[in-house]
This record gives structure tokens, sequence and C-alpha cells, in this order.
């Protein structure tokens, strides 16, 4: 087959791929206003309650919310530097941090997490899940 | 093709990319629209394309890719340099992969449906694979851990919003190709000041952004 049947043939498939792909995403996404936290439910407003608010510096200036090595330690989780913390959010993004790096951050009251030092690709918006992970 | 000529283009084109990055992106995402879709639908692939179409060498979109990629990694005033660098020097090298063997000298790509197609798998490829490389390399650059499994949870969500530059893409490069047909031409003593003088102007608006925020 050549260059001239490949490309239009490609470009269709692209084209159906990512539609699909974006109706899946559409019909996937969690809506939910709690924040799961090692199996538990919070609302945002139980998770301030739970903890107090620090402000950090990150490289988009200051940012204030409760921080998450108050928030786990409050939760119950007994050996914090002894798991993995995968943030998740609605539409299937996530991340996995250390203990080290997972614990210089805070949630905000929008439901998005800021760390000092981590790249912005860890600053998940729209969080539903704070999974703990034993390592 | 002269080589001081050669590297004069790629730093002209790589600022004006890495410069409509950082300061037209921003400007995008700040009114809540897409800015990364629109970015490589848009204007990498003006670039990259009028580029490619103007000085017919391969391997000089890659350099454009690290020129841009650069500029945005130094600039100041932005919070994350770091993946929208790798970002943009990825895009360049999949586009350069990409257009490997694309000539058009070629008669089949003379015609408007076949630009328009290839228009949906570059724009498709550059932005799903900066994308991915992003995802990969931005935890290893940054000296935390690649879990893969969290790349493929987020599969879909990638390749859905390859969607948007892809239809950009299509639509947009035949009329790069018609616009190419008016051949504007710059007079070899106007060549080195002009190239020169837009690129600095790129790098001191970008550098100089910081300073008057």
């Amino acid at each position: 087959m050549g260059k001239e049947k490949i490309i239009p043939t490609l470009a269709l498939l692209i084209i159906c791929i990512s539609v699909i792909s974006s109706i899946y995403v559409y019909a996937t996404t969690i809506e939910k206003e709690t924040i799961t936290i090692n199996n538990n439910e919070y609302s945002i407003d139980e998770i301030f309650l739970l903890s107090q608010e620090i402000t950090i510096t990150t490289v988009e200036g200051e940012k204030t919310g409760v921080s998450l090595e108050n928030l786990i330690t409050k939760s119950g989780i007994s050996c914090p530097s002894c798991n993995e913390y995968t943030i998740k959010a609605a539409d299937g993004y996530q991340k996995t941090m250390s203990w080290d790096d997972f614990k210089t951050g805070v949630i905000t009251n929008f439901k998005r997490v800021f760390f000092p030092d981590a790249p912005k690709a860890f600053w998940v918006r729209d969080i539903v899940e704070i999974e703990v992970k034993n390592i | 093709m002269n080589k001081l000529r050669f590297i004069a283009a790629v730093l002209v084109f790589g600022s004006l990319w890495g410069f409509s990055e950082v300061l037209i992106g921003t400007s995008i995402s700040d009114l809540g629209l897409p800015s990364g879709a629109i970015m490589t639908g848009f204007f990498a692939l003006t670039f990259l394309v009028m580029s490619r179409m103007t000085f017919r060498q391969p391997g000089m979109q890659a350099g454009m890719g690290l020129v841009a990629g650069s500029l945005r990694m130094f600039n100041p005033f932005m919070g994350c340099h770091l993946c929208s660098a790798i970002a943009i020097a990825a895009e360049a090298i999949i586009f350069e992969i990409v257009w490997y063997k694309i000539s058009f000298k070629s008669d089949y790509i003379k015609r408007p449906f076949m630009q328009a197609s290839l228009g949906v798998v570059t724009g498709f490829s550059i932005y799903v694979g900066g994308y991915i490389v992003t995802q990969i390399l931005t935890p290893i650059a940054a000296g935390a851990t690649f879990y893969v499994e969290n790349l493929i949870v987020f599969m879909p969500r990638i390749l859905g919003s390859g969607l948007l530059p892809s239809v950009i893409a299509g639509i947009l490069l035949p009329i790069i190709v018609i616009s190419k047909k008016l051949d504007i031409s710059i007079k070899d003593r106007l060549y080195y000041p002009l190239t020169l003088g837009i690129t600095i102007l790129c790098w001191v608006l970008v550098l100089g952004n910081f300073f008057l925020a």
C-alpha cells in the first residue's frame, strides 16, 4: 500500500481512536464531592477541620492549604513513611509519590495539591482519591 | 545549504516557536482554553511545516525544538518549565520521524485531501507523542520515579485530547501549503540582520517579561 492510501487511512483511524477515547473518558469520569483517603471518605470541609492550614512557596508563588503530612497522620495511617501515595483525579490522571515528596505538599479547598519542589505535573487537580500503597 | 544560514534559520524559527509557547500559550491558558492542543495544532505545526517546506532540511526541526524548549526552560516568568520544555523538544523529534519520507515534490501530496490527512496524522502524532514523552520524562528528570500504571490509566484521556490538535492541523496544513505559494523571500543582505534581530527580540521579550511582571 502506497503513501497515498496509508496517510488517509491513518488519519481516519486517528479520528476514530480520539473520538472513542473522548467518549470513554466522558463516560468514566468520576463525579463525587468527597475524597477517598486510605479507603475513608472525607469532604473537603472535613479535611480542613481535620488538620491545620499551612502556606508553602511554589514556583507559582505561595499556596495555602492543608498539609498533606498532617492529613495523612490525622487520617490514622500509622507508618506514613512505609507507604507510597497515589493522587487520583476525576478524569483518570494520577501521580504516585514517595512519602518524602508527598509530605511537603498541601491540598487546597479547590481539591488540588501543590508541592514546593515537584514539577507541575504532580499538581493534580480535581482530586477524588489519595491511595495509600504499602511498599 | 550554507551552514551559517541554516543555523540562523533554526534559531529564528525555534525562537518564534518558543516565544509563542511562552507568551501566547500562557494567554490562551489564562482564557481557559486548551492551550496545549491549540499551541501544538496551530503554532508548532505552522513553524515546523513552514521551515520544512522552505529549507527542506531534515534535522532542522529537531534543532528548532531544542531552541524553543530552551526558551521555555529558561523563561523565569512561568512556573513549570520542565514539562513544557520536554514536550516541545519531543514534538520536534516526532515531527522529524513522521516527516522523514515526506516530500512536497511528490504528486500525491499536492492534493488538498492528502495535505489535510497528513495534517491530521502530524498534529495527532506530535501532540500525543509529546504528551506521552512528558509523562514519562518529567518525573524522571525531577528525580522521582516513573510509574507505568499512572500512564496506562491516563492513556484514554491522552488519546482523546489528540482530537483537537489533529483537527486544527488537518485544516491548517492545506492553508500553509497555499500560503507558501506566495513565495515571500528575503534579500540576502537583510537575511542575517533580520533573523538575528527577531531571535534576540524573542529572547529579550520572554526574559524581560520576568522583570516587567
